[in-house]
């Protein structure tokens, strides 16, 4: 079992939900309890929830059938519209980069708003977890994350940042108390990030590690940055983003 | 952009944002957060006393040789 600096031990748990692993590290007075117990089954339940709504794998998906135009919007839970206002933001702030309406290959476009979905539903079901008095939180879903610390001043959450040539390397590490880092790059899944602009994949850059107050924000602009290219460090300086860029020949760039 | 530097030795440790340029309505951030250190060397997860993984997306496969599943086997032994 591995410890922290204050020696208090680390409890872990991880479970597939939405096609991805999520991992749960929390330390202090509820790690381990039943009332922690509670709160991890609420947090994976509440993951479950948005996996239903807005995923673009099922096909009985609401987002799915809003897509398809089989639903509008007004019909479907009132946190579909949230998350589209939210893609709307991201996409005039990076000119049009990113888009949760991807070109189809067809000339037309699809309805695919993962790329706004992570780090909004993290943020969301970490609520109950955030809940336990004294206990320090790790929530990340497919490698973003919130991070939270009791106490403000307590020892930090040490966060690796993967190595996107080596998965079993890290490029950076970072020391986060309360926050969020996300990351998004294309090491695991093959260009899945696309220019919206183009439809063509993005691909100057590697990953891109946002850190920040808000996963749902972090998470949007670590995947702008990366849709935008070579331009994509600049525009995270210019939004006074800190993180890390590597580029597609493996340098690794902190940006802040 | 005006940023505040803490220093030590010859690391910067932190950059904290004091003025940022006016937005354009978007969620931009007032940032105060330690600096992401590079590792040059390869070190693993538990020798760096590394306790979460950030990193692109997961499928099963890819997470399976992952350090976060390496991490999240600990306490699952």
């Amino acid at each position: 079992m591995s410890t922290t600096v204050s020696g208090a031990p680390v409890v872990r748990r991880v479970e597939q939900v939405m096609g991805l692993p999520v991992s749960l590290a929390f330390r202090g007075r509820h790690a381990g309890t039943p009332e922690g117990e509670a709160a991890w089954r609420d947090a994976v339940a509440e993951l479950r929830w948005v996996d239903e709504v807005f995923s673009t794998w099922r096909p009985d998906s609401q987002v799915s059938r809003l897509g398809r135009g089989e639903l509008a919007l007004v019909d479907c839970a009132p946190e579909v519209a949230e998350v589209l206002a939210l893609a709307d933001d991201a996409r005039a702030a990076s000119d049009g980069a990113f888009d949760v309406w991807l070109p189809d290959g067809q000339g037309g476009r699809r309805l695919d708003p993962s790329g706004v979905v992570k780090g909004w539903a993290v943020e969301r079901a970490v609520a109950p977890l955030l809940a336990l008095p004294g206990t320090d939180v790790c929530l990340s879903a497919g490698g973003d994350m919130v991070c939270h610390t009791a106490d403000p001043e307590g020892p930090a959450w040490e966060v690796g940042i993967e190595d996107p040539f080596d998965p079993t390397g890290l490029v950076a590490r970072v020391p986060l108390r309360r926050g969020a880092v996300a990351t998004s790059g294309s090491a695991h899944r093959g260009g899945h990030v696309v220019d919206a602009r183009s439809g063509r994949p993005a691909d100057a850059l590697a990953q891109v590690t946002v850190v920040g107050a808000r996963l749902t924000g972090v998470d949007i602009d670590a995947t702008t940055a990366l849709a935008l290219g070579p331009d994509g460090p600049g525009w995270l300086r210019a939004r006074a983003r800190t993180g890390v860029v590597v580029w597609a020949d493996g340098r690794a760039e902190v940006v802040a | 952009v005006q940023v505040q530097l803490d220093v030590q030795g010859s690391t910067i440790t932190n950059v904290t944002v004091l003025q940022y340029p006016s937005g354009n309505g978007t969620d931009v951030e007032i940032n105060s957060y330690a600096l992401p250190q590079l590792i040059q060397e390869t070190l693993d997860a538990q020798s760096a006393n590394i306790d979460m993984v950030s990193g692109a997306t997961y499928t099963s496969g890819g997470y399976l040789q992952s350090l976060q599943s390496a991490l999240d086997q600990v306490s699952a032994s």
